[in-house]
């Protein structure tokens, strides 16, 4: 059933692999989450405008596939004249993708922090940049970290989607192997362990930020 | 001297603040004396600079302050009903946090200041503690400290015994005098006649955004039934129309 030595034989080109994929959902994350922020923030606005601009950019981006997305930015994009790496558009649309959902995570913890503090923050002068830096985002942050923790796992996952589009990850590199070797069970059992691993990992660093975070837990 | 005149505000068709004046003296405590609703919260609002007023005058020693130059000047602290604490920061950084920060102490400065003022209020040895370990009574003094600490000439306290066991209203009294004794004009709302009973003070009784009458604690307590309206209130039999 499962060809140890042809994973042996091939396991430094699926690590590699791998190696790219953490780059895709690393990258993607980093945009997703900085982006994702900001939006948020945005989203809680007393600016109308602004907040509605937000959500209608959330709208448009949950409710089109996240393949779509990196389809668009591979081949659309070119035709307008932006040309862009398949490996870095890969990690824009995922990333913008991303963006989206962080956005409302983000929203639903901001908007858990209680407004007595915000106006405790404001009475002893503090500015809405420092009352932002300082009361409402550590317990977003906090309250949130759970939600967070899933859409970084599913990132992971996601950047497979980059194979589509001939990024070369750990899927694709998966599919290369397997075309050599056509013993489909061993290379998609060890693709498929890999993405475990990698997901197990992540899981594992979020539970132990998790934890950490706990022991300054609000109450 | 801190003088309201003739403020007022309205939330949609009602009128919380309805030409509401009163005077503070430095070191003086002036209660607002009233059932939920009739505007207490509304006027400390005001004062601190969460509630614009559509019309009337805050001065400050004879000058007159518009709420950017309150807000600025750090002219007022406010103690609210639930303290409102940072739970994410340790005791000592709630104090130390708007000291770096707002005024730009050095973050020394400011640990040296706020154990100083933990130790005033009674919080000595809990700098490193967060809120959330703290009873009811050191939560409030620690949102105390936590205004004092920006220096106002001015403390509101928004209902400081309604979170608090009733057995606590002895300690909160003394925690009032002793602001007034600092030298602080401590602007304080309250329905506690309890706590009106234990302070040297001048009430202010407010009815549907109005000061209805107003009085010296120890003359209210001398001859209460010079003050009918006030005395009404305080025996509990206030014209429940009004509350």
């Amino acid at each position: 059933m499962i060809n140890l030595a042809l994973i042996a034989r091939f396991y430094p080109t699926l690590l590699y692999g791998a190696w790219v994929s953490l780059q895709i959902a690393a990258f993607s994350c980093t945009i997703g989450l900085v982006l994702g922020t900001i939006l948020g923030l945005a989203s809680c606005a007393r600016n109308k405008l602004l907040a509605n601009a937000v959500l209608l950019y959330t709208t448009v981006v949950r409710g089109i596939p996240m393949l779509i997305q990196i389809m668009f930015v591979a081949y659309v994009l070119p035709e307008t004249g932006i040309n862009i790496s398949l490996f870095w558009g890969a990690v824009l649309a995922i990333g913008l993708n991303s963006s989206a959902y962080v956005c409302h995570i983000i929203r639903s913890g901001i908007l858990s922090v209680d407004q007595g503090q915000i106006e405790a923050a404001r009475v002893l002068g503090m500015s809405n940049f420092q009352i932002t830096r300082f009361i409402i985002l550590p317990q977003a942050f906090q309250v949130v970290l759970p939600a967070l923790g899933n859409e970084f796992v599913t990132l992971v996952k996601d950047s497979s989607l980059a194979s589509t589009v001939g990024v070369v990850e750990l899927t694709k590199t998966g599919s290369v192997v397997r075309s050599l070797t056509l013993d489909v069970v061993t290379v998609f059992a060890a693709v498929g362990a890999i993405y475990l691993a990698m997901t197990l990992a992540l899981s594992a660093v979020i539970t132990l930020i998790e934890k950490w975070m706990g022991r300054h837990a609000v109450s | 001297m801190l003088s309201l005149k003739n403020i007022r505000k309205r939330f949609g068709s009602r009128q919380v603040l309805d030409d509401v004046s009163l005077n503070v003296a430095r070191g003086e405590v002036a209660v607002l004396l009233g059932a939920s609703g009739v505007g207490k919260s509304t006027l400390l609002r005001v004062l601190a600079c969460l509630e614009a007023p559509d019309s009337g005058a805050i001065e400050l020693d004879g000058v007159q302050l518009d709420q950017e130059r309150i807000r600025q000047g750090h002219l007022v602290g406010m103690v609210f009903q639930q303290f409102n604490l940072f739970p994410n920061m340790t005791v000592a950084r709630n104090i130390t946090l708007a000291l770096q920060e707002v005024l730009g102490m050095s973050a020394a400065d400011a640990v040296q200041s706020a154990k100083h003022l933990l130790e005033q209020y009674g919080l000595a040895g809990k700098e490193t503690s967060y809120p959330r370990s703290l009873s009811g009574g050191q939560k409030q003094r620690l949102a105390i400290a936590r205004a004092v600490a920006m220096k106002p000439k001015v403390i509101c306290m928004d209902e400081p015994t309604s979170a608090l066991d009733p057995l606590l209203t002895a300690h909160v009294a003394r925690s009032i005098m002793k602001l007034a004794e600092d030298g602080y004009m401590v602007l304080l709302a309250s329905h506690d006649t309890e706590l009106l009973k234990r302070l040297n003070c001048t009430i202010y009784l407010m009815e549907a955004g109005k000061i209805v009458q107003q009085a010296p604690s120890q003359e209210f307590v001398a001859a209460p039934a010079q003050f009918p309206q006030l005395n009404a209130f305080v025996q509990g039999v206030a014209d429940p129309d009004t509350l």
